[in-house]
């Protein structure tokens, strides 16, 4: 709540300097409905912000809303905004980080993140007391077609550990091209992987996620399940590079959430994507996740050794998951459960 | 006192840099157009860079240190026109710093010429290869002119040569492309799209090249503001409102606009809308201790309508 009355203040300030030529009626704080804000910031949102009669409608909207909505999502919204707010994430004066992150669309992202995180896909967290402060790499196996994994380990950082750590996601670099995914992106916290990018954000202190199989993974058949496809060793190099610990995250569960028969590699093609999977979901099955988070791995050594040297390395993460995954498998009693 | 010469003078950036270093240097100028109003202790040179008289400057004047600002930066002239003043004119002004014995060098580049690309690094850094011509190849004389300053920085050891490249500026007296986007009224934007943008006021800059010009500085800077924001966000606080527009419709209404010399801005540089082009200041940071002093506020109320 702290966060809220102090972004509304924020609000209310850069108003008052405005030139009073302002044709735009100036954004007023909603009245108080009781309970925590839900969607009460709407008038923050990129695409309504840009309309002055869309915001005013959008405010009266949030506060409808507000008054509406369960108890339940009213106490989640709550407890996402105490626990952005108290993440060691630094904003300027606008609401954005360097990178453009901002919190009001992330909290809100966050809502229907831990909704399904809580009520649909039930995660099961382990091992989540083993996040070191400060600084960190986040190394995950990556499946089931689309990124809800990435969704549901942010969303665990953010509501189970102490601190909270929103993770800053290492993107495929066809993703600034998609329209509104985009911005999405880089408001949750997320930028494309570059190399320069993963440094910049790991001297600043911040937790990055990376899936070092990459489509490979995420894209692989439903015959290929729980097998660790080949890791790139871009993010051994980085962490060597900025002496980084490396927490290494098993996901189980998220490979049966939409089983894919195959690649349409044309199709693929054609529409520039990575891949296209073949699946026979409209939408990801209620699978249980059980995300288990591994003791940090420290490596020491030169950046710039030669791939033998660094696969040696990258080997060893990669049995590390591989051992908490099948210790996953086996101990999970069905696939929705 | 040491002569300083600046070409360029007549344009917003000049007479902000002459002006600052009025006191430290003996300043005089070229420019095409004159500079009505100058305080009486600075020479202008009604000149084009592309005349011999050019040459006379160095012959009498000698100066040490050059001061390099007269570009053409907008479309509306022919495109050889603006290539050969940039790029030819760049070219013989070099040949004259070496050829009377010129100390300090220093240009002003642009960020642009990393060009706005989707796999871009947020806070690019000097080494990153100047990418503009990719897909923006009104602008390649601009990176040209770049590499050009950068080889002779290398080829000339004996002379400071520092080339700057500055976010977008804003302010009173600069005029640029970015300066005249955002005093539309409606500014178009690219649907689906929101790239963090970088500014910094054109009273910096002035105070970042006379840092320059006191440290005898060499080298290759990005020259960053005080931080980045959507671009949304600064057409909102410069009292814009932003119109969305499908990428498709945003080329073809620029293009036609451009082709028939309506809106002097090529349909390519809606790349510059969509993608991010932000720089990395750390560099310029460490070795001078320059910090801009003014604040994203006070730039956009600056400009703001």
């Amino acid at each position: 709540m702290a966060k809220t009355i102090k972004s509304r203040v924020q609000h209310s300030e850069r108003g008052a300097v405005r030139s009073p030529r302002k044709r735009r009626p100036p954004v007023r704080p909603l009245p108080d409905l009781g309970g925590p804000a839900l969607g009460g910031e709407l008038a923050g949102a990129e695409a309504v912000a840009a309309y002055p009669s869309l915001e005013t409608l959008s405010d009266l909207a949030g506060g409808i809303l507000e008054s509406l909505a369960p108890r339940l999502i009213r106490d989640l919204n709550h407890e996402i905004r105490t626990r952005i707010a108290a993440s060691p994430i630094e904003l300027n004066g606008y609401g954005y980080d360097p990178w453009g992150f901002n919190t009001e669309v992330a909290c809100r992202i966050l809502l229907i993140c831990s909704l399904f995180y809580k009520y649909y896909f039930r995660v099961q967290t382990y091992g989540i007391e083993h996040l070191p402060r400060g600084r960190m790499l986040v190394i995950a196996n990556h499946a089931g077609q689309i990124a809800i994994d990435a969704c549901m380990i942010g969303t665990a950082t953010v509501m189970e550990a102490n601190p909270p750590r929103p993770l800053r996601g290492m993107g495929e670099y066809w993703l600034p091209t998609v329209p509104f995914v985009n911005v999405l992106m880089a408001r949750m916290g997320g930028v494309v992987g570059t190399p320069k990018n993963c440094v910049d954000i790991l001297e600043h202190g911040e937790a990055v996620i990376a899936f070092p199989e990459g489509v490979r993974g995420m894209n692989k058949p439903f015959s290929q399940r729980y097998r660790l496809q080949e890791f790139g060793y871009g993010f051994m190099r980085l962490a060597l590079q900025t002496n980084t610990p490396i927490v290494p995250v098993a996901v189980v569960g998220s490979e049966e959430q939409a089983p894919s028969l195959g690649n349409f590699t044309a199709l693929a093609h054609l529409l520039d994507m990575p891949a296209f999977p073949l699946v026979i979901t409209p939408f990801p099955y209620p699978v249980r996740y059980h995300i288990y988070f591994g003791e940090p791995m420290e490596f020491r050594g030169n950046a710039n050794d030669e791939d033998d040297v660094i696969g040696k390395k990258v080997a060893q993460v990669k049995k590390r998951i591989h051992d908490m995954i099948q210790t996953g498998l086996r101990q999970r009693r069905g696939i929705f459960f | 006192m040491e002569r300083l010469l600046i070409t360029g003078i007549a344009g917003g950036q000049g007479r902000l840099v002459a002006k600052r270093v009025a006191d430290e240097f003996d300043v005089s100028g070229v420019d095409r157009a004159p500079w009505e109003g100058r305080p009486h202790r600075i020479t202008v040179h009604t000149l084009d860079l592309r005349k011999k008289k050019f040459e006379d400057i160095f012959r009498r004047e000698r100066p040490t240190a050059v001061v390099h600002l007269a570009f053409v930066r907008h479309f509306r002239a022919d495109p050889s026109v603006r290539h050969e003043i940039n790029v030819a004119g760049t070219k013989r002004l070099l040949e004259y710093c070496v050829e009377y014995g010129v100390k300090k060098f220093v240009v002003l580049s642009s960020s642009y010429v990393y060009g706005a690309l989707p796999e871009n690094s947020y806070y690019m850094d000097e080494d990153t290869a100047l990418n503009v011509s990719r897909h923006y190849p009104e602008i390649r004389d601009l990176a040209e002119v770049d590499t050009l300053c950068t080889t002779f920085l290398w080829k000339y050891p004996e002379i400071a040569t520092c080339i700057l490249r500055p976010v977008n500026t804003l302010g009173y007296y600069v005029h640029s492309a970015i300066g005249a986007y955002l005093s539309l009224r409606y500014v178009p934007t690219v649907m689906g799209f929101n790239p963090m943008v970088q500014f910094i006021h054109e009273e910096d800059v002035a105070e970042a090249i006379a840092r320059v010009l006191e440290t005898g500085l060499r080298g290759v800077f990005n020259l960053a503001g005080p931080g980045a924001l959507p671009l949304k966000a600064a057409i909102r606080e410069t009292g814009g409102t932003a119109v969305p527009l499908p990428e498709i419709a945003a080329r073809a209404v620029l293009g036609r606009l451009f082709r028939f010399g309506i809106y002097h801005l090529p349909a390519d540089s809606v790349d510059f809308v969509k993608y991010p082009c932000t720089v990395d200041g750390r560099r310029f940071r460490e070795a001078t201790g320059f910090t801009p002093l003014f604040t994203l506020e006070e730039i956009f109320s600056s400009v703001r309508r």
